[in-house]
């Protein structure tokens, strides 16, 4: 474990001193802010799914809470910024303890059901309010914080790597405490996790408020470094499984295997969608520009990128049940 | 008299018109082994399952430590202190053995430092302490029974239910674990003992309680289990070649 936190701070101060080196590339620091942004979803998502196994298909439903609940209250009222997403921490974390409190009284694939329904609720609600811009979304004007400059990129990128931070820790701490073992235990078997006195109940629900709460947080500060929400952008379902994509692709149940996930799709769907592979093929003089190929891929392939996540998926989990993750620790266990 | 620590009274479970265990009723004192024999499909398993939670009890009640916890949870029921195994085990089977015994440790610490110790311990009594680092998942059924064993002592037990734990061992391992069994016994733990091995269950057992078709056909001594022709009729007959 020791090796772990040594890992993570490693990590962190490898990932704090990028933005010195990169200058000002504000196309790289929208990249980089988008993988620790999904590196975070996907490693909060891993405490409830990977950690306790519980499937959540809605994780979005709690970002775009995050993101709703802070702009809402960044645009209309004089409230502090930590507030407005402490708020959003206590919005998200009411719809999770509503759905958990319910569903997680049943067993079976409830849970992977409700969540998809609780986020349909969310999106539908959000996109038909008043308060939420409904289908125009939510325009963030006007904030400040501090003497932060958030016109730049900077305070983003180090507010989504703390938040990762926190999440790989938070992630550490868990696996390896009593809380950690309880949640291996229901997601090995739950009659046998019953039978050892841990309350399945209880710990399901610990374990999606906490990964919900972080999830929340990611969901702030997108929304105010985006500047503009919309119910497509932050409450789709094709985020909610993106997230899990992710997780599954990198290494599930693992403290690494999202980070990695996130790193690798995040760069595949930007390759897609600037058309990398027709450019090299094109390039390495394969074909020709304005070839049937290259106007295929250029028109097909940016929108392909879920389907791609898709067929990785699968191909991972037919071949590598660990994630890619595995392939590096066939013999180590986490 | 203080109250047995176990006590079942009038115990039935129907599933459907099937009546798998009908009016069962016998107790456990602190610190007995008490044996629960029985054809296939008498219902001994189907008890465990009522008296730690697992199926709601069609009628009767089940008393432990004093306490009416009929129709409890069973994370409840184990933090009172009945743990029990599972005939067709259940082991966390992506997990090390040694996490499958801190798991069980966790029943009674907090820490995990402590939860370890303790699961080092349980493990050097079932004599494991060579694989800890194992996946409970990879394991043949003898060792994983006795992983059953060393997970559900080390919840701090006052009364451990066995449910076939000498399944897939050979005569040796099987001498050897009751051995074990009796030390659990020694140190305060009573213990309900299915087994179909019927040398066994007469060696190890101070009462034995006899199912057959879900009711109590009889109850008493090894010696007059034994010597019970309705016994012999209906169990041993089959039992011995069961054995
Ligand atoms: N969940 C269930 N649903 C329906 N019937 C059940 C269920 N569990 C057990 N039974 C029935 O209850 C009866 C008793 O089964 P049980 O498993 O308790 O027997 P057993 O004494 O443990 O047998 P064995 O020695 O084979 O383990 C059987 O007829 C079985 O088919
Ligand atoms: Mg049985």
């Amino acid at each position: 474990m020791t090796k772990q936190w040594a890992g993570i701070a490693a990590f962190a101060a490898l990932a704090a001193s990028v933005p010195f080196f990169l200058g000002d590339n504000p196309y790289i620091a929208d990249i980089l802010i988008t993988m620790l942004m999904m590196a975070s979803l996907a490693s909060a998502w891993n405490i409830v799914g990977g950690y306790a196994g519980q499937f959540s298909f809605g994780h979005a439903a709690y970002f775009g809470t995050g993101a709703y609940t802070t702009s809402i209250l960044l645009t209309t009222s004089g409230i502090a910024l930590p507030l407005c997403i402490g708020a959003g921490i206590l919005a998200a974390s009411l719809i999770a303890l509503l759905t958990g409190a319910i569903v997680f009284r049943l067993r079976g694939h409830y849970f992977a059901l409700a969540s998809i329904a609780v986020a349909e609720i969310v999106r539908l609600t959000a996109h038909n309010l008043e308060i939420t811009g409904g289908a125009q979304g939510l325009l963030i004007t006007d904030i400040t914080f501090g003497n932060l400059d958030l016109n730049s990129k900077e305070p983003f990128y180090f507010a989504m790597l703390f938040l990762l931070v926190t999440t790989l820790a938070i992630s550490l701490l868990v696996r390896h405490s009593r809380a950690g073992y309880f949640l291996l235990a229901i997601r090995e078997d739950q009659d046998a996790a019953a039978s050892l006195g841990i309350n399945l109940y209880l710990w399901k629900n610990m374990a999606l408020i906490v990964s919900a709460a972080l999830a929340t947080v990611a969901g702030s500060i997108y929304a105010i470094y985006i500047r503009f929400i919309d119910t497509s952008a932050v409450l789709s379902l094709r985020l909610s499984i993106e997230i899990i994509l992710t997780t599954i692709i990198g290494g599930v149940g693992t403290l690494w295997g999202p980070v990695l996930g996130a790193a690798l799709l995040v760069s595949l769907a930007e390759a897609l969608r600037t058309n990398l592979a027709g450019e090299l093929l094109v390039n390495s003089g394969i074909i020709t520009e304005a070839s049937p190929i290259e106007s295929f891929l250029k028109n097909n392939l940016a929108h392909a990128h879920v389907l791609v996540y898709g067929i990785i998926t699968v191909l991972c989990i037919l071949n590598l049940p660990k994630g890619i993750l595995g392939l590096f620790r066939r013999k180590q266990r986490t | 008299m203080m109250a047995p620590l176990l006590e079942i009274t009038s115990l039935s479970k129907h599933f459907g018109g099937n009546a798998a265990v009908s009016d069962v009723s016998f107790s456990v004192e602190e610190q007995r082994i008490v044996g629960l024999i029985g054809p296939n499909g008498s219902g001994k398993t189907t008890l465990f399952n009522c008296i730690t939670g697992y199926y709601p009890a069609s009628s009767g009640r089940v008393w432990f430590s004093g306490r009416d916890v009929t129709g409890m949870k069973p994370d409840r029921v184990c933090r009172l202190g009945m743990v029990r195994t599972w005939q067709r085990v259940k082991p966390l089977a992506g997990l090390s053995i040694l996490e499958n015994v801190m798991t069980g440790a966790f029943c009674r610490t907090r820490s995990a430092t402590e939860a370890r110790m303790i699961a080092h311990e349980q493990l050097r009594v079932i004599g494991m302490e060579n694989v800890t680092q194992k996946t409970a998942g990879d394991l043949p059924i003898g060792l994983k029974k006795k992983l059953e064993l060393a997970r559900a002592l080390a919840t701090g037990p006052k009364l451990l239910l066995l449910d076939e734990v000498c399944g897939g061992l050979n005569n040796t391992e099987t001498q050897e674990l009751l051995e074990i069994i009796r030390g659990i016994r020694e140190k305060g733990t009573a213990v309900v003992f299915i087994e179909h091995d019927m040398k066994a269950v007469t060696r190890l057992c101070d009462r034995i309680v006899v199912l057959k078709s879900g009711k109590k056909l009889a109850e008493g001594l090894p010696s007059e289990i034994t010597s019970n022709p309705a016994v012999i009729a209906a169990y041993l007959g089959t039992g011995y070649s069961h054995a």
